[in-house]
């Protein structure tokens, strides 16, 4: 009874003053933070709507399909060879303390990443020496390139270009101002952080920069405070929007909640397809992974028609390889692994005819934040027990995965996660997922190894005519698929939970539609 | 009593140390190479080699141990995977939110149990007393993170009374940090506002937490009660004619309150416990919700800081409780 | 039997006993008697997040499991859980108490000592990171709330040992030359098995509740697990739409704790009269 009395009090206190708080040019949104500011140390999916919006790049993607866009370059030039490449900057950009963003700017931010070896820096790492990185004069920086590498110019907008002056200041030790700058901003984006209001993963509020580069001209009334608050769960975050506490969920809003939000009123569901793969990985070396057949009657044994159409709801695409079928170098005509427990049976039957033992309970990973996977996982379990094969579900978290996935010995039978769209180019995926150079790293983890996938994928990486990279592409998607080295299951469509009083959003697949300088609010 | 609260406040000394013993022994134990998750993703084994080196990782474990001790004693617990940055940082920003929250909810769980203990002692086996024992077992046997939920679907969603999540709305000025207590840095600013909106955020998370304390106040509150109304003084003022309300008050209720102020340690302990879970369930922005971020970010630095954190504060709680039960009973500073 | 009748007559010890009755006899023969324990793991898209029916008393959750036959068969997980943890703790803390205890000096002084540590940071906060460290899944769980449960019977016993020491027939029994073992486990240890058999009662309680929290923290049982606690963090995701699957397994955690709470109150009543019904 008292309970209730107090809590009835507590309300008709909140009641009193907390409508001022209104205000037509603030939004809240409530998508994830990364888990540290500093662009060139984080390198996860949320970093990039942090970036977007706080720093800016050489080039950048806009739109869906996302085109790139010079954006502090004015222009850029590439050798014959493909080795050596100029970029020259638009004059007149400063950082948000006011200095200009200058060649020395854009050298020492390279280099950060470099020679720190940490965040995107893997892209780069291959090709590209921090002494590669030159200015040329104040608005030119080059950079050479140790062997062609198509894929250079569309993964320039993974870095972040930061103010030289504004770390260097920072710098403890030999911490290139890592300490300081991953709960600050030195950035010259659209949007200033403020870095008092910072709580990692909690909250943190940005302001407009009206002196912005790009102009504001494009967008008559722009966004003044988003406060970036993440809600970490998922039926709370809907609440949070339907109730009017948020403006923007995430992007990955479960199907199921999606029809409650359509439902309510002033919010809505904005849906995009996307560029960003579920995938079962297999560990290819180990038994009895190792067995071709094997890996044909798990690929047969996952009702990816129910999983796609009932748990999802029917939005995603069935994704037959390891390249989003809305990118270039994806065969149009690659036949997906469909359901069919009969013929996982007979794969599996041969399998064991091969000597492949099954016998042995086999693992599955999962990762406990992200419920679809624990689904996906308890899916192709039924599937296997039907076949006779036991799969059990470990629970597990992404940092233990990926660093699992240093040796053939820890990772693990299975595992379930997703590639997305870092840069737009066939490397960020089938390149870097099924060339053996890759082993050990995350995306490689099916540590799946044919000589001529590798020929191919290293050719196209040094074609710079995508004509002939779309063939290279093509020709190594069919082999994978044929040796069934993971199982792929479809392409994301974004599903983002938005307030009506937003207008302006628009998605691409680098940042899910996180960037905020397109967007204005109404009232 | 100078000698018993020093004696008292240096028992925690080695308990300390084997807190810090018991973390390091953790800490080692957890699977994965430290170098390697602050190196990343895409790090080479030189690079691993040069982080270990920096971690100190390759020396003596016992010099590694002092080491740990000493920075942890200066409040130096590492860099957090989960956020990058200093461990240390992170908890002194949300310990404060996590100690309002439990303090919210230690003062509705004695307020409220000692009002329903004492009426139910007052009236014992009435239809109220029935109702009242029944409520106070439940309490004890309620999963809080479950009843945060329920708590949630009830009244932030279905009657819209009391706000979802958070502390404070999220358009709202934060006022000054002073004490890292919204209630009252809210007063100082002088903002009413800010006041009220922590006061209706804190209501369904506090009520939560104190559920199932408020069943353990009430019981002890309604059994000293109890011996007291029984007691041959209670006796004599009813048999003089003194109305039974006007016994229970003034004498009863004396004795019943010395008894929850034993308890608040031990409360403490479940409340920081209980926590960990409904602020998560209520995006809380204290250690609880920090922690269970931690766990999903595989970051055994944080976890094992914040379980160090607790530990202390913890300590210090029970030795302000034991030199106020001192205070109150000078028999109990005498038997130490 | 005069104990026996006067437990008869308190009512809720007895509901406490017919409960955790009922939860055993569910846990042994739930399947296949009540349901068909195959179908709590196998998923049936078809049917999922269907509301509480008469073929789905509980509704169905997320994979169209019915719900139902899904907290029968997560009985027999709880119980198992926390005999285990409660067995395990008092294996070790009983012992250690007891020893502790019946002895003076440096044996009896580091148990305590250790013990306080143990006792300084709250059960559940050290589970959980004991349990993280260890890694995920059941047996993590399980060894991290043994690992931390044992002190509470450790405190117990000591104290308990102290006492029933300092009674006259035990210095009579060392003055006879009788072996300090046999003294322990024939004289001192039938006397201090009132309050350990009490405190396992409602720590099994505790221990649901304690694991329920793990389960729940993702540090617990693994799906397809059908662990109360797990269902409830699976459920959250549905909320409020789908509200069965949070507040069955709720209810059943709620249940299983009261019955055991209410039994261990009756039984603490029977032990130690001088405490009042209502501690």
């Amino acid at each position: 009874m008292r309970m209730l009395t107090g809590a009835a009090v507590a309300a008709a206190l909140a009641m009193l003053p907390v409508a001022a708080a209104a205000d037509t040019d603030e939004i809240v949104w409530g998508d994830t933070l990364p888990s540290g500011l500093d662009p060139h140390v984080v390198y996860d999916v949320p970093m990039q709507f942090y970036m977007l919006n706080v720093y800016d790049g050489l080039y950048r993607y806009i739109g869906n399909p996302p085109e790139l866009t010079p954006w502090l370059a004015e222009s850029h030039e590439v050798s014959e060879d493909g080795l050596q490449w100029t970029f020259t900057l638009k004059d007149g950009v400063t950082f948000h303390d006011g200095s200009p963003l200058t060649a020395d700017d854009v050298v020492y931010s390279f280099q950060r990443l470099l020679t720190m070896g940490r965040g995107p820096s893997g892209a780069f790492l291959p090709v590209l020496a921090p002494e590669g990185v030159e200015k040329v004069d104040d608005l030119t920086v080059s950079f050479t390139l140790s062997q062609a590498y198509a894929p250079f110019l569309a993964a320039i907008p993974l870095v972040a270009i930061v103010n030289q002056d504004a770390v260097e200041a920072n710098v403890v030790e030999d911490d290139w101002g890592s300490g300081w700058l991953t709960s600050n901003g030195a950035g010259s984006g659209a949007y200033i952080p403020d870095a008092q209001t910072y709580i990692p993963q909690e909250k943190l509020d940005l302001a407009i920069n009206p002196d912005h580069f790009w102009g504001w001209d494009d967008n008559a009334d722009p966004i003044e405070i988003v406060r970036a608050y993440p809600v970490q769960e998922t039926s709370t975050r809907v609440l949070a929007l339907i109730n009017g506490d948020i403006d923007a969920t995430d992007s990955y809003l479960p199907t199921d909640q999606v029809e409650r939000v359509e439902a309510a009123e002033g919010v809505g569901v904005a849906s995009d397809e996307s560029m960003r793969i579920m995938i079962i990985r297999m560990n290819n070396r180990r038994a009895p992974f190792d067995n071709e057949n094997f890996r044909k009657c798990v690929s047969h044994a996952f009702d990816y028609e129910a999983f796609i159409e009932i748990v999802l709801g029917g939005f995603p695409e069935r994704n037959a390889g390891p390249l989003p079928g809305n990118l270039w170098g994806a065969p149009d005509d690659l036949e997906p692994y469909g359901y069919d427990l009969e013929a996982a049976a007979e794969y599996c039957d041969a399998a064991r005819g091969e000597g492949a033992e099954l016998d042995r309970p086999l693992e599955i990973h999962i990762q406990s934040a992200l419920e679809q996977t624990t689904q996906a996982a308890e899916i192709l379990q039924a599937g296997m027990a039907a076949v006779g094969v036991t799969v059990e579900l470990v629970a597990s978290t992404w940092p233990t995965l990926t660093s699992a996935a240093g040796s053939v010995e820890t990772t693990p039978d299975m595992w379930v996660h997703w590639v997305s769209t870092y840069f737009v180019d066939p490397e960020n995926w089938i390149g870097q997922m099924y060339d053996t150079t890759f082993a050990g790293t995350w995306k490689a983890s099916s540590w799946y190894a044919d000589a001529r996938v590798d020929e191919l994928l290293q050719a196209a990486r040094a074609e710079t005519d995508r004509d002939v990279r779309t063939g290279y592409y093509e020709e190594a998607s069919r082999i994978i698929v044929e040796d069934a080295a993971d199982i792929w299951i479809y392409n994301t469509v974004q599903l983002r939970g938005l307030s009506d009083r937003l207008e302006g959003y628009s998605f691409s697949p680098v940042g899910s539609g996180g960037e905020l300088r397109w967007m204005s609010v109404t009232d | 009593m100078a000698l018993f609260i020093v004696r008292r406040v240096l028992m925690i000394v080695p308990i300390l140390l084997g807190l810090l013993l018991l973390a390091f022994g953790m800490l080692r134990l957890a699977p994965g190479d430290p170098a390697a998750a602050i190196a990343g993703d895409n790090a080479t084994p030189e690079q691993i080699a040069a982080i270990r080196e920096d971690l100190g990782l390759d020396r003596h474990v016992i010099v590694q141990f002092a080491d740990y001790a000493w920075n942890a004693a200066q409040g130096d617990f590492g860099v957090s995977a989960y956020s990058n940055r200093a461990v240390g940082l992170d908890i002194a920003q949300r310990l404060p939110a996590t100690l309002e929250l439990t303090f919210a909810a230690l003062a509705i769980a004695a307020v409220g149990g000692i009002v329903i203990g004492a009426l139910s002692g007052a009236w014992y086996n009435s239809t109220f007393d029935h109702f009242v024992r029944v409520v106070t077992v439940l309490g004890l046997a309620t999963a809080s993170f479950w009843f945060a939920i329920m708590l949630q679907l009830v009244f932030a969603l279905d009657l819209g009374l009391l706000p979802l999540r958070g502390r404070l709305p999220a358009g709202m000025e934060v006022p000054p940090d002073i004490t890292g207590f919204l209630l009252i840095d809210s007063l100082i600013a002088g903002r009413l506002d800010a006041f009220g909106a922590t006061l209706s955020h804190l209501a369904l998370p506090a009520i939560t937490i104190a559920f199932g304390g408020l069943a353990t106040v009430a019981r002890f509150t309604r059994s000293s009660v109890i011996e007291a109304m029984h007691s041959e003084y209670a006796a004599y003022e009813t048999a003089v004619g003194y109305p039974r309300r006007r016994v229970l008050f003034p004498f009863a209720l004396k004795n019943a309150l010395v008894t929850p102020v034993t308890q608040v340690g031990l409360l403490f302990g479940a409340f920081v416990s209980n926590a960990v879970a409904v602020e998560a369930v209520f995006d809380w922005p204290g250690l609880g919700s920090y922690l269970v971020q931690a766990i999903f970010a595989a970051d055994y630095t944080a976890v094992l800081a914040v379980t160090l954190v607790i530990g202390f504060v913890y300590g210090v709680v029970n030795i302000v409780v034991d030199v106020v039960h001192g205070l109150l009973d000078p028999r109990v500073a005498e038997r130490m | 039997m005069l104990i026996l009748r006067k437990f008869l007559r308190d009512i809720p010890a007895v509901l406490g006993l017919a409960i955790v009755a009922l939860a055993i006899l569910i846990a042994f023969f739930g399947d296949p008697l009540i349901v068909d324990g195959a179908q709590a793991v196998i998923p049936d898209l078809r049917s999922r997040l269907q509301p509480p029916s008469w073929e789905h008393p509980f509704g169905t959750d997320n994979l169209g499991r019915d719900i139902f036959t899904r907290v029968v068969m997560g009985t027999g997980g709880a119980l198992t859980v926390s005999t285990t943890v409660v067995a395990a703790a008092m294996a070790i803390g009983v012992p250690l108490g007891l020893i502790a205890g019946y002895t003076n000096g440096f044996a009896s002084e580091a148990v305590m000592r250790v013990t306080d540590v143990f006792l300084a940071v709250p059960q559940l906060i050290l589970a959980i990171a004991l349990a993280q460290v260890l890694g995920r899944g059941l047996e993590a769980a399980v060894v991290a709330l043994a690992a931390t449960y044992w002190p509470f019977f450790t405190r117990t016993v000591y104290a308990e040992t102290r006492r029933v020491r300092t009674l006259l027939f035990v210095e009579a029994l060392e003055g006879l030359g009788a072996k300090r073992l046999r003294i322990l486990a024939m004289h001192v240890l039938p006397n201090v098995a009132a309050p350990i058999i009490v405190r396992a009662t409602i720590g099994m309680g505790f221990i649901i509740l304690t694991s329920a929290v793990l389960g729940f923290l993702g540090v617990g049982a693994t799906p397809p697990d059908p662990d109360w606690g797990l269902a409830i963090s699976e459920g959250r995701n549905y909320m409020p739409g789908a509200w069965w699957m949070t507040t069955f397994p709720g209810l059943a955690i709620l249940a299983l704790v009261l019955g055991f709470n209410l039994l261990g109150d009756g039984m603490r009543d029977l032990v130690d009269p001088r405490l009042r019904r209502s501690r």
